[in-house]
């Protein structure tokens, strides 16, 4: 038996074989025993892609440790993989650990075996250990009598004997999962279950034990989109719509359950345009709303985010961002829709970003876009993105704040995202902003330029204060801003800076760095939009300030953010990794670019 | 009348707001103050009615009436809508919108709001043609008319509003024209009266750009439907010269008939109840068992 504190494996099956059934049901029981998880489903972008196709790639990748985790870490020291072609589509990411052990069913090498051969010599050469195995023919009976189903089951038996997780301990959560099921189902599922635990397809001195934790605190299990759903109604808002659209539409289906449960209303828009539309008129109303999407969906929201910004309306939108441009990449990540957030809109139309790195943040994210949307009056844009909507993690029991009135947001929601209260006054471009129902206090609300009173102004003075009212409000954020999270040395010779989800990678490999003795220090914003007005003094104490982005970018092009930084603070940002393969950013390969750079300006 | 109502009363004059600034002879003036005039007629309170607009000369109107209002964005007025309508189901709703903000830029919205049949009053303004933009041709320009885009004539047939809202299973369709002051407040008044979408389609004179589209100095051209039952009353006062035609509202076999003869008829075309998307939605939420927020997290602890 070997002892681990940390690992990574991962279960890859063709799409609709249930692979991220057998996951949750595993990291369920890790999560159960104290283990720290965090789980990335693989999932392509058609439902149901051909069997047997590199485009049928589907699973979940696993890290499991007795300590916290922020990331999904650099590589895999487990595959358990359902075919040949799964494997060699999977191996081209280059995500296996130089020691990895990968498990390969051969129950198509009758009809493959060139193919088999190949792989497997392709990964021997690789130095990884294949073993393969078959399914037995007890199992395979059972399978057979389900349609062909139930293969998850049989290797969900197979790692769990792998990772010594208690039988009957695993069966409560298979049973948990299935509830529905028919009874004879669910015992079929359980049985081949058993064949897989008991088949000792791995040598006992070959298993592995993870240490066990008691968690001293209580924790949830929670995934971003799941987090972000249960944010909204904590937050106080009642009112959600929205339109179908990859990865965002699982926040949708939380609400659609959630949302009557607590007096509030779900909305399915006949279109993008429309779903924002109704929460500008919902927020009108006086009820607080939100609409949810991605890329595509924020272009086509662009113009009503104008008429939030000028009528005064607030509005608040998720981005869960994707791979693009255009339909991209639907089930893959990126951080591309930096400058759409930020600089979208026709105009000049200011507006409000933060960012998310992780559960804790999805879940808080709603009460602070909230207050800053209403006390300011404009619109406020979430980023999220693929990789944290469908990552799932364990971490405390997250603290509800259950907001009504915007101006008693909590302190510690406020410190999450490095801000002060905003100042009591902000001066708005109209006066009067009640909500209809008030007798003598009838206005009327226009995507024209107004004045004080709320009248169609088109004079030169009337546009010019508008704007500087609008930009007031931004600048009341940007003084109410803190320093952002700071990792490592505080100054040095390189400092790493990233946003939103680069924030796991960002603080495990200065960490590693400085373990090593480098002097190297991390900077996370959570607030992308403004900036704090300290930023140059930071960057001042480093003789390097490099950012890391899941963008494109190369030498004569500047990715999103470090262009950013740049143009605020007059400082030399330049990109150290600026990669856009949809993949999340790897710590090892973060830390590898860094000692790379430092040799290069000579710092080692 | 008590004193208390005497008070309370609302006139013409309350209903002001800015002055307009449309075209002299616009059609606009005549809608602007029938419905001032509907709003006094049925003492409508202000502050319990939003006007909502999408943009063009129609998307002017929440700006000049004093009650609340938004003037959204062009062809979008149907979604604003339906957000106040779910936030704050108590509100009068009326949504003014062109023949290019309804039929052009917002056909999707009006399509799916006149499925969803949430409560509101819906006016499109109809000049067949773009005015704020200076003359291009709309979804009902009439064919050959010469305009900016089209010099030689448009040259494919228009959308008969009538007929899409029918389409697309509207419960409330009627068609008035704005210079015939006492069919247009009868119409409004039965439009307020319907629950649900209530469309309703009016004859709009732009001098400007479309003079020859409606000709209201004449009324021979033009029949109104009536029904002893639920129709609207006929305007002779206005139209001295038009002609009378029994239809019955309840039927759709005969709205889709008639909808062929406009824009040469007015009156109401169809009228029937149906459920609410609003109502449905709504009643859900407060039927629905409620839970404590202090266990929102239950389900997920480990």
């Amino acid at each position: 038996m070997l002892k681990k504190s940390n690992l990574r494996f991962e279960l890859l099956m063709d799409a609709g074989n249930g692979a991220q059934k057998a996951g949750d049901i595993l990291i369920k029981a890790f999560a159960k025993k104290g283990v720290f998880v965090f789980i990335e489903p693989i999932i392509p972008a058609e439902i149901s892609p051909p069997k047997r196709t590199p485009f049928s790639l589907s699973g979940a990748v696993i890290r499991l440790s007795d300590n916290d985790i922020t990331n999904i870490g650099s590589s895999s020291d487990y595959v358990l993989v359902e075919h040949e072609i799964l494997l060699e589509r999977r191996l081209q990411d280059q995500e296996f650990s130089d020691n990895c052990t990968i498990f390969l069913d051969l129950g198509s090498k009758k009809r493959a075996h060139d193919a088999y051969e190949a792989v497997e010599k392709k990964a021997a050469d690789a130095g990884y250990t294949v073993i393969p195995f078959s399914i037995s023919e007890d199992a395979e009976a059972i399978i057979k009598s389900l349609n062909g189903n139930g293969k998850n089951m049989y290797y969900l038996g197979v790692l769990a004997r792998l990772f010594n997780v208690d039988r009957e301990f695993l069966i409560s959560f298979i049973e948990q999962t299935f509830k529905k099921l028919p009874k004879d189902k669910l015992e079929s599922n359980i049985e081949i279950f058993n064949h897989g635990f008991d088949d000792n397809l791995i040598p006992d001195d070959q298993t592995i034990m993870l240490s066990e934790a008691v968690h001293e605190t209580e924790k949830v299990l929670l995934d971003g989109n799941t987090a972000l759903a249960l944010g909204i109604i904590d937050s106080g808002i009642r009112f959600f719509s929205g339109y179908p659209i990859t990865p965002a539409s699982s926040i949708m289906h939380s609400l659609a359950r959630l949302m009557p449960s607590y007096g509030g209303v779900l909305h399915q828009a006949e279109d993008e345009i429309s779903a924002i539309g109704a929460v500008i008129g919902s927020y009108f109303g006086g009820v607080p709303a939100i609409t949810a999407t991605s890329g595509p969906g924020l272009s086509l929201k662009q113009e009503f985010i104008g008429l939030s910004v000028a009528s005064e309306i607030p509005c608040i939108v998720v981005d869960v961002q994707r791979g693009g441009p255009s339909t991209g990449l639907p089930t893959r990540t990126e951080q591309t829709d930096l400058f759409a957030a930020i600089y979208g809109s026709h105009g000049d139309s200011p507006k409000v970003v933060i960012s998310v790195a992780n559960v804790d943040d999805c879940f808080y994210v709603p009460h602070v876009a909230r207050y800053i949307a209403e006390v300011c009056r404009l619109p406020v844009i979430i980023l999220s993105d693929y990789m944290i909507s469908v990552s799932y993690r364990v971490v405390d029991r997250l603290k509800q704040s259950q907001l009504e009135d915007v101006n008693d947001i909590d302190d510690f929601v406020l410190d999450h995202f490095y801000m002060n209260r905003l100042p009591d006054t902000i001066e708005m471009v109209k006066e009067n902003q009640d909500a209809p129902g008030i007798p003598d206090k009838m206005r009327r609300v226009t995507g024209l330029n107004t004045g004080v009173t709320g009248a169609i102004e088109y004079s030169a003075d009337s546009n010019q204060r508008a704007h500087e009212v609008r930009s007031k409000k931004i600048h009341a954020i940007r003084h109410a801003l803190k320093t952002p999270e700071r990792f490592g040395h505080e100054k040095g010779d390189l400092l790493i800076v990233g946003w939103g989800s680069s924030r796991g990678a960002i603080s495990e490999a200065v960490q590693s760095l400085n373990d090593a003795g480098h002097k190297v220090g991390g900077l996370h914003f959570k607030m992308v939009y403004p900036l704090p007005l300290n930023l140059r003094e930071i960057f001042d104490s480093y003789t390097h300030v490099v950012t890391v982005e899941m963008a494109y970018g190369d030498a004569l092009k500047s990715t999103p953010f470090s262009m950013m930084l740049r143009s605020e603070t007059l400082c030399n940002v330049t990109c150290l990794i600026s990669e856009s393969k949809g993949r999340p950013l790897k710590p090892v390969y973060l830390i590898e670019k860094s000692l790379a750079f430092l040799k290069e300006v000579q710092h080692v | 009348m008590s004193n208390k109502e005497t008070l309370n009363s609302i006139t013409m004059k309350d209903l002001k707001s800015s002055d307009p600034r449309w075209c002299t002879g616009c059609g606009d003036y005549t809608i602007l103050v029938g419905l001032r005039k509907f709003m006094v007629q049925h003492q409508i309170s202000r502050e319990n009615t939003v006007n909502i607009s999408g943009i063009g000369c129609s998307g002017r109107i929440p700006h000049y009436m004093n009650t609340y209002g938004i003037h959204s964005i062009h062809g979008r007025a149907v979604p604003v809508a339906l957000g106040v309508a779910l936030a704050r189901p108590e509100l009068k709703l009326f949504i003014h919108s062109g023949d290019g903000d309804s039929l052009s830029i917002g056909g999707n919205h009006l399509l799916h709001g006149i499925k969803k049949n949430f409560n509101c009053v819906y006016l499109l303004f109809d000049n067949q043609i773009y005015g704020l933009t200076k003359s291009q041709t709309s979804p009902t320009t009439r064919q050959g008319l010469p305009t900016q885009t089209h010099p030689s004539g448009s040259f494919i047939e228009p959308i008969n509003p009538i007929a899409f809202a029918l389409g697309a299973g509207a419960s409330f369709v009627a068609t008035t024209a704005e210079w015939m002051g006492n069919h247009f407040v009868d119409t409004l008044d039965a439009a307020f009266r319907h629950p649900g979408f209530s469309f309703v389609h009016i004859a709009q004179r732009c001098p400007k750009f479309n003079p020859s589209a409606w000709n209201f100095q004449d009324s021979s051209w033009l029949t109104f439907l009536t029904n002893e039952d639920e129709g609207i009353t006929a305007d002779l006062k206005a139209a001295p010269d038009a002609g009378i035609k029994e239809h019955s509202p309840r039927s759709v076999q005969d709205a889709m008939a008639i909808s062929e003869l406009v824009p040469n008829v007015f009156g109401l075309i169809y009228k029937d109840e149906k459920p609410m998307y609003d109502k449905l939605l709504l009643d859900g939420v407060k039927a629905h068992k409620k839970a404590q927020l202090d266990s929102l997290l239950d389900p997920y602890v480990i």
